[in-house]
């Protein structure tokens, strides 16, 4: 997307005339890259569980790492970033949701699961049994309230309950109910499959 | 899930399960689960719930996503704009230690003396203003870029080629100068530092330039352009010259090859 990346010999103009990036702020840039490497799959994930399409969650990703960038340049908190960037997501997924009212026709969530995780061995049959199961519990996920989904996306993510608390803004006890809640519905649905 | 009450509690098995109790309570409800294996089939159940939705969940999306590299080279040409144009907020912000209410009121102050001052500007000086409004990019988003070329390079490639910019690009482009809905044909996307004097096809070197709407416009830069082609052929000016001229401020560079101070040709409006 970015016409930089097009040609690698391109110089930065004019060199002398700008002032260069402090050294402080290149450490800042490369820590911000590092956050980005790492976080960047499971904001995406997150930000798409709340219905933004694959281009948005690309777009609110990058808004969120240069929101991040400044938040380290104005020298504020760096204690528990990972919630902090979630924070950040959640808010701007709603946003752009807000903004977009077409964002929330991925529900049903079955057609978009890939089978790269399916385990080669298995046999066709197998293979859309293992779906189908993937399909109805994503069904079950998308018509939880929207703060179990998030709860439970955050955890899914790797996210402590404290961190969750912070993101959405709700009490520890809060996120632990609503988890305990939507495993049981999950756990109750599974069972009527079977 | 029902159970009897002398068994452990959902929320207790999960929070078990997740690490979140305090080692008191989590060693009595593990202690709990050593005797009693209607809690522990119902621990198993609880952990096959969790596996099979984060499996669901991370199947949902990660065939779909773009590679990583294209997201990681935006973000880093981003944060390098942002870092060299200064908004990095001078890594400390100003207002750091002060009370909120106290930054709140210097900021209020700060920007009533800002009106004040950009209304006494724009009444002393409203027609320059007019002129140089978009005329020129803003430094910060189209600080100019350029090739390792050579002056023989660009001379022996014929003057105004066709040089393409991708849609994605001029998307970007225009996003960020905040004309997303600006009519196509009242402006052009055009190279800071024309290719033809070995500009870059970077954003970094890209701006949409009105047509028509000031006096130094499209046209009359494209004047320039070609006279400072000849003249780098011509062995006039060098070629880092004439780009850092066009790049610093293209109406001034106008002014000194052109020895005038308004554009010469019809092409101005």
């Amino acid at each position: 997307m970015d016409a930089s990346s097009q040609d690698s010999a391109v110089l930065s103009f004019p060199a002398t005339a700008l002032s260069p990036p402090s050294a402080a702020s290149t450490t800042l840039e490369e820590e911000v890259m590092e956050f980005f490497v790492q976080f960047r799959k499971p904001v995406l994930r997150y930000v798409c569980g709340l219905g933004a399409t694959v281009h948005d969650g690309e777009e609110i990703a990058q808004e969120v790492f240069l929101a991040l960038f400044r938040h380290l340049c104005w020298g504020r908190s760096r204690r528990n970033l990972r919630a902090w960037i979630f924070r950040v997501a959640h808010n701007l997924a709603l946003k752009q949701r807000f903004a977009d009212q077409k964002a929330h026709a991925r529900t049903a969530g079955g057609e978009f699961l890939m089978e790269t995780r399916i385990d080669p061995e298995m046999d066709p049959e197998q293979r859309m049994l293992h779906l189908q199961r993937q399909w109805r519990l994503l069904a079950v996920v998308n018509v939880l309230p929207e703060k179990d989904q998030c709860c439970l996306r955050l955890r899914a993510e790797g996210l402590r309950y404290r961190e969750i608390a912070r993101a959405l803004n709700i009490s520890l006890g809060a996120v632990s109910i609503s988890l305990t809640r939507s495993l049981a519905r999950l756990q109750s649905a599974a069972k009527a499959w079977i | 899930m029902k159970h009897h009450p002398l068994h452990i509690s959902d929320v207790d098995l999960l929070l078990e399960a997740d690490g979140e109790l305090s080692r008191r309570r989590g060693g009595q409800i593990r202690a709990h689960l050593a005797e009693c294996w209607s809690c522990r089939a119902r621990r198993v159940e609880l952990e096959d719930t969790i596996a099979h939705f984060v499996r669901a969940h991370e199947a949902s999306l990660d065939g779909e996503l773009p590679s990583d590299d294209s997201g990681r080279a935006m973000l880093a040409a981003r944060l390098r704009r942002l870092g060299e144009s200064g908004n990095a907020p001078g890594l400390q912000s100003p207002f750091r230690g002060l009370s909120a209410q106290f930054a709140f009121g210097c900021l209020a102050v700060a920007l009533l003396l800002t009106g004040v001052g950009i209304w006494k500007i724009y009444r002393t000086d409203t027609a320059s203003a007019a002129i140089n409004w978009r005329a020129v990019p803003d430094r910060n988003l189209t600080p100019g870029a350029t090739r390792s070329v050579a002056a023989r390079d660009v001379c022996a490639s014929a003057p105004r080629q066709d040089w393409a910019v991708a849609a994605t690009v001029k998307k970007r482009v225009l996003q960020e100068y905040g004309m997303d809905r600006a009519q196509a044909h009242s402006y052009e996307l055009d190279y800071l530092i024309t290719p033809e004097l070995g500009g870059a096809n970077d954003i970094r070197n890209l701006w949409p330039e009105p047509y028509s709407s000031t006096a130094w416009n499209a046209h009359v830069k494209d004047e320039l352009e070609d006279r400072l082609h000849t003249m780098v052929c011509a062995g006039q000016v060098d070629l880092p010259s004439a780009q850092r001229d066009i790049a610093n401020n293209w109406i001034a560079a106008y002014k000194k090859y052109f020895h005038t101070d308004k554009p010469i040709s019809g092409a101005s409006t």
